[in-house]
């Protein structure tokens, strides 16, 4: 039976009304119109779908709507204002912002279909905020052996991946490797 | 205002460019089709037939706009499948304008705003014609120029869309500002149509062709092409605004989630109960073996169709072999003749038996599949008034509009496909089939509400179609210096061609037919080996004579030409060894083909390549400590030469083989986009290694068991070696397949590398640890 739900998405409040187990990614994209992260296995294999709970990366398709209550939900839209906060950017910089690693996914042309990347942004994201300044073989651990899943791409952009969260490591940290 | 340009014969007309009307606000000149006569434009009694597709000028939108706001719109009906060919169309049109790629728009695939159909080969049937398009539009540009400048078109120079000449200048905007002006271009070809006597069931696959050779600009002269030019979707794809075809949402639109038969033959006994109180909006949909849950919410749908799946009844059905009798199976097949052969049977027969030694080899690949992260889906809206509506993702949006016409048995007319970016499709979706579009289509026609079908990866793994298992025998003769003098290969496949629409298939309606038969796909790089025989088999689907048509085959990245290539090369690095050879310079002994030993050498010097024959000397099939190899192969594809080098580390004790360096060299004659074509190559590089590791479709006597990305393994990012890339542009060798076919050298050197690491030939992929424990057992 459907409850109301006040969720906190993208740093603002949303009130939704769905049955409680329903999984947070078809919440986020059929009732908040929020379509950045995507449906791929519905079985936490793939990681197509993460998002951001409170910083920590999450499988959307299996995690209950329920539990993202009194938790910030990030989706990759509410990367750039992720950004701006953190960097204190006044509203007129803060909307012409992108985050650094959407930057770095633009420079280095990361996506190809481009259908996993959403959720390959969000767990560059996370692993930034862990490890400033991640090695090649850190950021292949991070994207490979974290629970619950290897992130898969199918069209093969790994290698791409891998240059552009080491760009967006030194946009971040203001050019220093 | 008419003007014509005549070419070669007269009694072709290749341009017209004619004045509509004039324009208070805006202007344009829209470049569309001429279809000259001979071409079947409208066939009226073919008018009511599915069967048919007509080339209606009168309703295909234009190819090409250009506008008075500065801007060029561009229509095609080609899809972006994640290649970059959006970059490309931008590209090699802005050259042939001369205008900065910023200002093109292109809008793909739409059955209703496109005009040409043609399939997702992409560059070389798709953007090439369109440089003709360009050409000949820059020709009617620089007519109008000269007429308003009041100079000949000799003395005209034109840069970022401004034309220049007698001291004057004027702009593209200005030169269409308050009129419309239409430029006629000829085509030949055919629509797109069903037919039954081509392999994958439709005619017309090619699209239609630009008639006549206009004045191209010189490869010398190129500003945009050769440049690292951004593929214009990504930012929208980076930030969340790109519309995919999974966001796709109609007023009083259903969710759908399937429920599919127990086994790939099982039919239907009874549908289950749908518990109303738990559902309450919830409904069950059915026709024959197809049988859905349809609902409002997409969540409701999904628990649903499980509950209802879980009692659902079907027939018992075990048609198929086991994935590990695969090669008993085809063995045990009665062939019959090849449906394909190429060469010379009798010099063949001869040199084979005259030879002074051969090599006999048996090399089998198995079923894999396209597996895209983002599963089947599609949108169908069908109206009483008989009119369809489909969003799609296909990367053939022609041939799946005329196949779902048959389908329903409708005019083409009365569909319309749009087409939306989804994941990449590898091929699956090539011929217009496939996919979850006639399943939304028979539940939009059952319900009368638009209806959005999504597979679940479950489904995606067992019912999407598969590329087929092969087992190909070769032959060579090899002569005292040990170079190969003749070759004999056979290869035995089931059906690649099977495009038919699954829904389709299982609710009993009409099916585009498609005809069984082997290929010989390869392009030939040996010149030396003169004397060569290739047959090629073919069978139907296993399972064909199921209700679902059992594993339906169907082609998948470099189809054909990878699986006959992992054969050839294959064959040639036991050439290689058996004459005490450099792997390298074998290649270069049995070529003339100067682009294939330049492309050789430069990947062989980026590698830091080891000269020597294999195995290595310090070769080891025991034991716990690494064993190291490094290993080669190429391949000769659309005027593209490939060349890939493993490094692999081997531990013999457990079977684990890793990659550690790849490197990849291509001449595809003229680069486009540089940078473009280092990621195609290095993401070719990772599927062609997820092929040679870990990919293979399992299945027991009834049904697909690699059913998730435990069981479906495919390459991981720890996985991914370092991957170095080595590429010769040339001006002078036109355009050649410059992404594609980066796959098809992964597992022919992988299986080289591990030979030499290890002392023993792999004649089967995928290499896991299993395989490779019980080959090194041997």
């Amino acid at each position: 039976m459907p409850s109301e739900l006040t969720l906190s998405v993208n740093g603002g409040k949303q009130v939704v009304s769905v049955a409680p187990e329903t999984p947070l990614l078809f919440v986020l994209r059929n009732e908040l119109k929020l379509t950045g992260p995507r449906l791929g296995c519905g079985m936490a294999q793939c990681g197509a779908c993460s998002v951001l709970l409170d910083g920590e990366e999450i499988r959307a398709c299996v995690t209950p709507v329920s539990y993202a209550v009194g938790k910030q939900v990030t989706t990759i839209e509410g990367l750039p204002a992720t950004w701006a906060a953190a960097k204190g950017l006044h509203s007129a910089d803060a909307a012409k912002t992108l985050h650094p690693v959407q930057q770095a996914w633009i420079d280095e042309q990361v996506p190809q279909c481009g259908y996993c990347q959403s959720g390959m942004m969000i767990a560059a994201v996370e692993l930034l905020a862990k490890n400033p300044n991640p090695t090649v073989a850190q950021i292949k651990d991070a994207f490979t052996n974290k629970a619950p899943s290897p992130h898969l791409c199918r069209c093969g952009t790994y290698a791409a991946i891998i240059d552009a969260v080491q760009r967006a490591a030194k946009s971040m940290n203001g050019g220093k490797e | 205002m008419t003007a014509k340009t005549e070419n070669g014969n007269d009694s072709t007309i290749t341009t017209t460019l004619t004045r509509r009307g004039f324009v208070k606000i805006g202007g344009a000149l829209f470049v569309s089709i001429y279809i000259p006569a001979g071409i079947p434009a409208k066939a009226a009694e073919s008018q009511a037939s599915p069967l048919a597709n007509q080339l209606d000028p009168a309703r295909l939108a234009s190819w090409l706009e250009i506008r008075s706001d500065n801007t060029i719109l561009v229509r095609t009906g080609q899809a972006e499948t994640g290649t970059g060919m959006s970059a490309f169309y931008a590209q090699m049109i802005a050259e042939e304008l001369n205008v900065r790629p910023e200002t093109i728009t292109l809008i793909l695939g739409d059955t209703d705003k496109t005009p040409d159909g043609g399939f997702s080969a992409g560059f070389q049937y798709a953007v090439l014609k369109f440089r003709k398009v360009a050409a000949y539009t820059y020709q009617a540009l620089l007519g109008l120029a000269a007429t308003r400048l009041g100079v000949p078109i000799a003395s005209l120079t034109v840069t970022d869309g401004v034309v220049s000449g007698g001291g004057k200048t004027i702009s593209y905007a200005q030169l269409v500002e308050g009129q419309q002006l239409d430029l006629k271009i000829s085509v030949t070809g055919e629509a797109l149509r069903i037919d039954p006597s081509v392999g994958w069931g439709v005619a017309g696959l090619f699209g239609l062709s630009v008639t006549g050779e206009p004045p191209m600009k010189p490869v010398s002269q190129y500003k945009v092409i050769g440049t690292s030019y951004p593929v214009p979707g990504i930012p929208d794809k980076v930030t969340g605004r790109t519309q995919w075809s999974s966001d796709v949402t109609l007023p009083g639109m259903l969710h759908a989630r399937m429920v599919r038969p127990a086994t790939l033959g099982s039919t239907l006994i009874s549908v289950g109960a749908l518990d109303k109180k738990q559902f309450p909006t919830a409904e069950v949909v059915s026709k024959s073996n197809l049988v859905a849950v349809v609902s409002p919410h997409e969540w409701e749908a999904i628990s649903a169709a499980r509950a209802v799946a879980a009692t659902t009844k079907w027939t018992d059905w075990a048609g198929l072999p086991g994935s590990e009798n695969l090669t008993k199976t085809f063995r045990a097949y009665q062939w019959g003749s090849p449906t394909e052969s190429r060469g010379k049977a009798a010099e063949v027969t001869a040199a084979l038996a005259s030879a002074p030694r051969t090599i006999s080899a048996t090399y089998e690949l198995p079923y894999v599949r396209h597996a895209p992260i983002g599963l089947f889906l599609a949108v169908a809206d069908v109206r009483s008034d008989g009119t369809v509506t489909v969003w799609t993702h296909s990367s053939q949006s022609q041939g799946l509009r005329a196949r779902i016409a048959y389908m329903l048995s409708l005019p083409i007319e009365k569909v319309i496909v749009r087409w939306l970016e989804h994941s990449g499709q590898y091929g699956r979706t090539t011929y217009g089939g496939d996919g979850a579009e006639a399943d939304a289509v028979i539940l939009s026609q059952l319900t009368g509400k638009p209806v959005r079908v999504q597979w679940t990866l479950q489904e995606d793994l067992a019912w999407s179609t598969v590329s087929p298992a092969w087992v190909s025998d070769i032959k060579a003769a090899v002569n005292a210096k040990g170079h190969i003098t003749a070759l004999h290969s056979a290869s035995y496949s089931p059906h690649q061609f099977d495009a038919r629409l699954l829904g389709a298939i299982l609710a009993g309606l009409p099916c585009t037919p498609s005809k069984p038969g082997g290929w010989v796909a390869t392009e030939w790089p040996y010149d030396k080996i003169q004397n060569r025989l290739e047959d090629a088999y073919g069978m139907p689907n296993l399972g064909a004579e199921s209700a679902s048509g059992g594993l339906r085959g169907n082609i998948m990245r470099t189809p054909g030409q990878r699986q006959q290539n992992f054969t050839l090369e294959g064959l040639m690095n036991e050439g290689a060894a058996l004459a005490g050879a450099d792997p390298i310079q074998f290649r270069m002994d049995h070529t003339t083909d100067q682009r294939l030993v330049d492309i050789l050498s430069a990947t062989a010097k980026a590698a830091a390549w080891d000269s020597r024959p294999s195995p290595h000397p310090n070769a080891r099939k025991t034991g716990s400590a690494s064993a190291t190899g490094r290993g080669m192969s190429i391949i000769v594809r659309q005027n593209a030469y490939w060349v890939g080098i493993a490094e692999v580390v081997v531990v013999p004790s457990t079977g684990a083989l890793r990659v550690t360096k790849f490197t990849i060299g291509a001449d595809c004659g003229k680069i486009i986009n540089p940078r473009q074509l280092d990621l195609c190559m290095k993401s070719g590089v990772v599927m062609g290694l997820s092929e040679a590791l870990k990919e293979e479709v399992t299945f027991d006597k009834s049904k697909v068991t690699s059913t998730n990305w435990s069981r479906y393994k495919i390459l991981t990012m720890e996985e991914t070696p370092e991957i170095k890339v080595v590429r010769i542009s040339r001006d002078d060798q036109g355009f050649g397949g410059g992404s594609e076919a980066a796959n098809a050298v992964g597992p022919p050197a992988v299986a080289a590398a591990f030979f030499d690491a290890t002392g023993v030939h792999p004649r089967r992929l995928p290499l896991t640890p299993a395989h490779v424990t019980a080959l090194l057992k041997g």
